[in-house]
This record gives C-alpha cells, structure tokens and sequence, in this order.
C-alpha cells in the first residue's frame, strides 16, 4: 500500500534537497554556503547519534566531542601512518569509536545521572589531554593533524552529495531502530528502568548497546568532517564541543528524528551569524541552552507537535481520550 | 626536592580540597550537582581584582565585598533558576546543563570590561615570600592553605554544631520531613548554595595572585574540584578535603619525578578510576550507583 | 502440578528480617491468593519471586527451575510476569507501545535485524502488532491504543499492566493488587477477567486486600503476617480459622 501524499512529500523533499546547494551557489556566487551546508550534514549525524544515547535510551554524555575526535583522529592517523584507503578507515573509524564508546559505558552506565554526566565530562578532558599531550609524538603535536582530503571531492557541492548520501543512510538505520525492539527497550529504560527490568529486557547490556551507537554514529560524523574541513585539533574534544552538540539535540528536539535536524540547521545558521562577536561564543551557548531548558523543554520540535497536537485535538472535539499528568 | 614538592602539593591540594568542599556542600544540602562552581573561582578572581585594584579597595574588605557577591550569586542561581526548573518538575539532566550554561555565561561575561587578556592581581601582603620547611613560597600561596583549612573546619562545625546547620542537612535529606518540622527548606538550601559560591569565589581571590586573572582560570580548578569530591566521597566534608589535597599531591609529584604533561591526564584518569570501581570515595560516602 | 514455588525464602534489610522462612506453592491453571495485613512481606516475597530482591535463604522455583539470584529480566524470560502496587508503566510511551513492550523477550530479531529493516524484523513487527491489539481487546482498552499511558484512568493504567505482562507469554502472572484504584464496575469486571486469563492458560498468584474479591476468586490462599506463614487453606478453612480472623480479617478494615 502505497501512501500517496507521502510519497509526494519524499519527492518535495529529494528535489529541494538535489537543488539547495545549487541554488546557494547562485545567490551566494562562491561556496561558502555549501561548505556550512555540508558542516550541517556532518553535524546531524553526530547529534542524532547523541540523540540515540539521550533522546532515547535517556543516559546523558557531556564528552560526546571525545567520540568525534576518536573518529576523526583514527581515519586520520591511519592515512597519515598506513596510507590506508579511506574505504576502510572511515567505516573503521566509527567501529573503534563505538568499541571504545562499550568501554566506557560497560561501567559508566551503572552510575546515577549526576555522576554520569561527570565522568563523561572526565572522559572528554581525558581525550583532550592525551592527544595534547600526544605521548611519543603518536598523535602528532597539540595543534592537530592534517589529512589532505578525499581525492574525487574536488568541490563542496560533492561534498554535499557525498554526505547527503551518509546522513540519509544514518536517519534511515535510527528510524529502523528506534522502531524496533531494541529501540523501543532503549526508550522502556528512559521511562522506567525498573519496570524494563521486568519486562524482561537486560537494562545494562540495552544501555552499553545505546552508548556503542551513539558513539558509532558521532564517530562517523567525526570522520567525515575531518576530511572534509582537513584538520582536526584536540580542542574539538574539550566541553565545549559536547555542550554545542547537546544544545543543538534539546533546541531541536530530543528523541525524534527531525529534533536533531532542526537543532543542527538552525545553530549553525545562528553561529554564522554571530561569527563578528566570537569572543562571546561561549555567552551565546549560554544563554540559548538556558532559554530552551527554561522556555522550551521540549525543543522546537516538541513546541510543534504540542501544538499540533493541541489543535487536533479541539478539532475533533471530545473523541480522544483525556489527557493529563497524573502519573503518580 | 621532596619536601618542595610536599609543601607545594599541600597547597594546590587545599585549593582543590576547598573547591571540593563547594561541591559537597550542594549536593550534601540539596542532592544536586552544580556545574557552576568551577566558574565562580573564576567570578570571585575578577570581583576580588574589581574591589582591590579598580577601586583600591583594602583587601579585607576585597574579600570580605567578594564573598558577599558570590553569596548573593548563589541564592539568586538557586531561587532563580534551580529552583524554578525544580519546581516545574523537569528531568534532571536540565538541571545539570543548567549549571553548565550558567558558567559558561559567567565564563565569557567578564570579558565584556576586562578583555580576554591576562590580569596580574597586585600583590597582597607586604613580605613578598616565606619560607616554611626550607621551602620559599609566595606569601599568598601559604594564606591559600591557611584558609582551606579553617574553612573545612568552620564548615564542619557549622553543618554538625549549629542548629541552621543542622536544619540543612535534614532539609537535604528530606524536604517534606524538614517542612513538617518547622525547617525553612527553601532559605536552608538559598543559603548553602550561597555558601558554596562564596567559598568559591575566596579561592578565586587568593587565587589571582598566584595564577593572575584570565577567564578560563576556574574551568580546569573547578573540574580538579570536582575529581577532588568524588575521590574523597561525594558529599563528605573531610572527604573532599582529603581528596582534594591527595589529587594535588598526586600531581605535583607526578610533575616533579615525571613530568608536567601528564598532570591533567592522570587526574582525570583518577578521577574516572573512582567514579567506576569505587564510586563512593575513600569515605565511602553513600552509594551512587544505579540499577 | 505445582508451577511455582518458594522453599522457605527469608528475606532481609540490613538484619530486619521481611519474610521469613515462607514456603508457598503455586498450582498450574490456578488462582493463588497471598493475603496478610499491610507490611505483612506479601510484595516484599513478590519483588524476591520477580528478582528485585535475592532472599538471604531458601530457593524459588518456576517449574522446577531456580530462579533465586537471576536478574529480573531472567525471571521474565523464565516466565513470570508481573504487574506492581505502585503503577510502573512507561508513561510517555502509547497505550499500545507499552504491549509491545511487554513482548520484548519473546522476540527473535536481533540487533542487526533492528537496525537493517530486515524482512524478519518486518514480519515480526507485523506479526506482534496484531497481537497486541488483541491484548488491547482482551481488555477493552483499543480505543485508547495511541494515547500515552500516563493520559489513562487510574483503573486503566491497572488493566494495561496486566496485558503488559501478559504479553510476555508468562507461565505465571503476579498481580500486586489490582483492585487498587479501579471503581466498583472496573473491579466487578476484574473477576472475570481473572478467569478469562487462566483460560489462556497463565497462572495466577495474586496480592490483595479486597476481601471480597480475594474470597471469590480464590483456588487457594496463603495468610502471611509479620513475614511469616499464618495459615493456608482453601476459601472455607480461611474463612473459619481463628487466628487469621483475629489477625487480619478482624482488625483490618
């Protein structure tokens, strides 16, 4: 059975999508707006990973930055070393991404909320420190690594492709996921960790599984970027990063799959746009994080399905059942 | 060399040890955690530089104006965001990125008079250095260490011997129990939060001599606190005192026989050693393990 | 046939001692009442059968299987489902999800079939849809399907609980009591139900301080107070006993 106005919707979509970055050359006149279009791409999957980790099976990481510049520095340094072929290092990558993300959670995530979200802040500078550090010059120096790039993206509007074509197969694999037995154990656990217990589903085995994704997908994106912009420092793995990521994913909308999306798209437009007072960037990411903690809880994609919600609701009058929080 | 190392490693240990004491106060007295502290160190450096060297202000009343303003940033942060996000019933992780957006607002605000340049805190006492042990130090280092201590034990007497304090910990314990008993729950944990941000933001003083004035300076501190906390037992007073004084050797050791470069990665990897095989601290202070 | 059985379990907090030493057998295709006086032990023994807690001494057994120090999921997987006195259903999640939920360690897709959409996982997925709409059914809660869980009425969320552990395929369902809460037509329903539920072949071992209930439904019925086993007999010899009159019958409302 085909859903017919779907389908037209998917194909608004893919045309849109096909045209944008030519249509930003245009107006634009140089690149630049397909490179910040490409960042985007690269970003949504790392902040939908984080997403699989948060959004879903509700453990927080403020170190997610570290799973990145894991991504990164692992295709990096193998290419730099080995001469691998970015085939391999890529996927591989996010493989060693995720095996460390299963290290750290296999006792990370016994810990109650507060104390994860320290260690995960203690695993970020941890990161940060010992590629600074950089032990035996293993690393290279603390200014970073450069890769010279992938050899047939001669331009950012392939680039844009090239992504376009790894973020669709990500939000593909997280919609089957999260719709899935194990997606909807990651969410059981998020609303009731004793009750999933119960249910018969392994609450740590689930919550390690959901780190190791998470870690995957923010490893890819990591390994994405760093071919994409040719450099990556250990900075990226400071706080910072992981608190940019996070606005973005509760700004967005945790748990949903446009959440991310919207989160990362507007930021990143934000972020453009107060480039002159960059000084001042840790200020913004501030006060933004504090406006949605406090104005709007659910992001912005919580704030439109609410409302949706709401107006269906008077639409049809009294036939849906009554809603309220009476969850004691 | 030892003993250099010992003295020195004391000191930087107390300063940690007294930001530890700011974390365990919170979360002693309201079960949360505060990401803030770090950048209070930070707020009380530039407050106290303010008093003292804008406006030529005596250091006693440096000090004394720069806790006041710390205190006050405490109970505002508590009555105008904790609570408010408590009452409104949210998950807790809002609560902790709360704390996070504020210090990083209190990171980067100072910059709008100060710039992001380093400024050098005039000196504080007259003798530039002493020397205690065969060891010469900075004057402000010793004051630093000196005043750690008599805070932990002023603390302690005042959250075990004083009846506010002890309205505290049972508002912390219990708030509705500490309702019933008459216990003004909401000025008990406005109070501690004050207190916290008032300590940290002393060190912050005594700090800037030592380090000079610059917007990260609490970031890095505020996280050796953190580790400090956790490693003495989260929640208890000696405890983060002891914990923050054995990081601190820890590093200063490792620096002096080894090298400098690894200081921050071997505390953070203390740090996550303790979180994951022995979460309660070496004071064993209540478990904080889940499932 | 005996499907569960506890062997002289003790349970206890840190020297207090909750259960001690209870023994009770719960036959196949049967109603299996617990009743006792509040803090008699009867959830603390249910959360020891579930794998909340592990007893001191003493062993449990699911047809024949120890299930003493098995983590709760285990227990479920064993067959034993389970509803609490204290509603514990995923509130954000759909009436319907919370079924699904419910069937998770009776599902045979893996991970990888999770992640790559396969025709297995597709076919399940189809496959358990359909059945938990007739759990939905069974308990005249379709209309509520996609509504989240924490929107039902009291009495509901009770209903929701309980399919949710049927779902699971259980040899024996637990139920802390279910009459909690639920008005006076939802509870008159309850008893049918009850019946409708050993029909499909469950066992039932119930908690509860409806009497009237517990009375009438009842294949047989243990009395524990203060942890330990007061009497056990059918309805009749409950009713007529002495002590269980005076200790509980009497004094409770």
């Amino acid at each position: 059975m085909v859903n017919n106005k779907k389908l037209t919707n998917a194909l608004v979509l893919a045309v849109a999508l096909v045209a944008l970055p030519f249509l930003i050359r245009v107006i634009n006149g140089n690149e630049y707006g397909v490179m910040i279009m490409c960042i985007m791409l690269v970003y949504i999957i790392a902040v939908s990973g984080l997403d699989i980790l948060f959004g879903y099976s509700g453990q927080i990481s403020l170190g997610h930055a570290a799973f990145f510049v894991i991504g990164a520095y692992t295709t990096g340094l193998l290419n730099i070393y080995f001469d691998t072929p970015l085939y391999i290092t890529i996927p591989l990558a996010a493989v060693f991404s995720a095996i460390i993300g299963g290290i750290i959670a296999y006792p990370a995530s016994k810990l109650k909320f507060h104390f994860l979200s320290l260690a995960t802040i203690a695993f970020g500078e941890l990161v940060f420190n010992f590629l600074y550090v950089s032990p035996g010059g293993f690393t290279k120096d603390y200014l970073g690594i450069q890769v010279i790039g992938i050899s047939f993206l001669t331009d950012y509007t392939r680039w844009y492709f090239f992504l376009l074509f790894w973020v669709t197969l990500g939000l593909l694999a997280k919609h089957s996921l999260v719709n899935s037995r194990t997606g909807r154990a990651f969410i059981a656990i998020r609303e009731n960790t004793h009750a999933a217990n119960g249910m018969g589903i392994n609450v740590h085995w689930n919550k390690i599984l959901a780190f190791m994704i998470s870690a995957f997908y923010t490893g890819l994106s990591g390994a994405l970027f760093v071919h994409l912009i040719k450099y990556i420092s250990p900075e990226t793995a400071k706080q910072k990063q992981s608190v940019l990521f996070l606005t973005m994913l509760l700004f967005g909308g945790s748990g949903s799959m446009w959440g991310p999306i919207i989160g990362v798209v507007i930021l990143e437009i934000l972020l453009e746009l107060i480039r002159p007072f960059q000084e001042y960037q840790m200020f913004f990411y501030g006060a933004l994080l504090l406006v949605v903690i406090i104005a709007l809880p659910g992001g912005i994609y919580g704030g439109i399905k609410d409302a949706l919600v709401s107006y269906e609701r008077r639409k049809m009058g009294k036939n849906l059942p009554k809603s309220g929080d009476d969850n004691a | 060399m030892f003993s250099y190392l010992l003295v020195n490693g004391m000191i930087i240990g107390g300063i940690y040890g007294l930001i530890a004491l700011g974390y365990s106060l919170i979360y002693r007295a309201s079960g949360l955690m505060s990401f803030v502290q770090g950048d209070i160190i930070t707020f009380g450096a530039y407050m106290g530089l303010t008093f003292y060297k804008v406006l030529g202000l005596s250091i006693y009343a440096s000090l004394f104006l720069t806790f006041a303003c710390a205190f006050a940033l405490g109970i505002v942060l508590e009555k105008g965001v904790i609570r408010v996000l408590l009452n409104k019933n949210v998950m807790p992780i809002y609560i902790v990125l709360a704390t996070i957006a504020i210090s990083f607002i209190i990171q980067n605000a100072p910059q709008a008079y100060y710039g992001t340049v380093t400024q050098r805190f005039p000196q504080v006492f007259s003798k530039s250095s002493i020397t205690v042990f065969g060891v010469t130090n900075q004057t402000e280092a010793y004051a630093c260490f000196v005043v750690s201590v008599v805070l932990m034990f002023a603390l302690h007497i005042f959250m075990t011997k004083t009846k506010f304090g002890t309205a505290m910990r049972a508002a912390a314990m219990d708030p509705l129990a500490a309702e019933a008993c008459g216990i003004n729950t909401s000025l008990s944990t406005g109070v501690t939060w004050g207190l916290s941000a008032g300590i940290a933001s002393v060190a912050g003083m005594l700090l800037g001599p030592m380090y000079g004035v610059y917007t990260m300076l609490g970031a890095t501190l505020g996280r050796k606190g953190f580790a400090g906390a956790v490693i003495g037992g989260y929640g208890n007073m000696y405890g983060a005192m002891l914990g923050g004084m054995i990081l601190g050797l820890v590093e200063t050791f490792t620096a002096g026989y080894w090298s400098g470069t690894y200081k921050n990665f071997i505390a953070y990897a203390i740090l996550l050693l303790f979180l994951f095989i022995k979460p309660t601290g070496i004071f064993n202070e209540q478990a904080i393990q889940d499932v | 046939m005996i499907m569960l059985e506890t062997n002289k379990v003790t349970i206890n907090f840190g020297g207090l001692i909750a259960v001690n030493e209870v023994s009770i057998r719960v036959a196949e295709h049967k109603i299996t009442a617990l009743i006792g006086p509040n803090g008699a032990g009867k959830t603390t023994l249910f959360n020891c059968i579930s794998g909340v807690y592990v007893p001191a001494s003493g062993e449990v057994l699911l047809d024949g299987l120890h299930l003493e120090g098995k983590m709760g999921y285990q227990i479920n997987k064993a067959g034993i489902a389970r509803t609490y006195q204290v509603i514990n259903l995923f509130w954000k999640m759909s009436v319907l999800e919370n079924v699904l939920v419910g069937m998770h360690s009776r599902l045979k897709s893996n991970f990888w079939d999770c992640l790559l959409h396969t025709k297995k996982k597709r076919e399940e997925e189809a496959e358990i849809l359909t059945k938990a709409h007739e759990w939905l059914d069974f308990v005249g809660l379709s209309q509520y399907a996609n509504a989240p869980a924490g929107s039902l009425s009291y009495g509901k969320q009770r209903l929701l609980e309980i399919i949710r552990g049927l779902a699971s395929d259980p040899k024996v369902i637990l139920l802390d009591e279910p009459a909690a809460g639920m008005n006076s037509g939802e509870k008159r329903d309850l008893d049918a139900l009850l019946q409708r539920i050993l029909k499909k072949g469950v066992t039932i071992l119930i908690v509860e301080h409806d009497m009237k209930l517990i009375m009438g439904i009842s294949d047989y019925i243990y009395v524990l107070c203060n942890g330990k086993l007061l009497a056990e007999g059918v309805v009749r010899d409950i009713q007529n006993n002495p002590e269980v009159v005076a200790a509980y019958l009497g004094g409770d409302d």
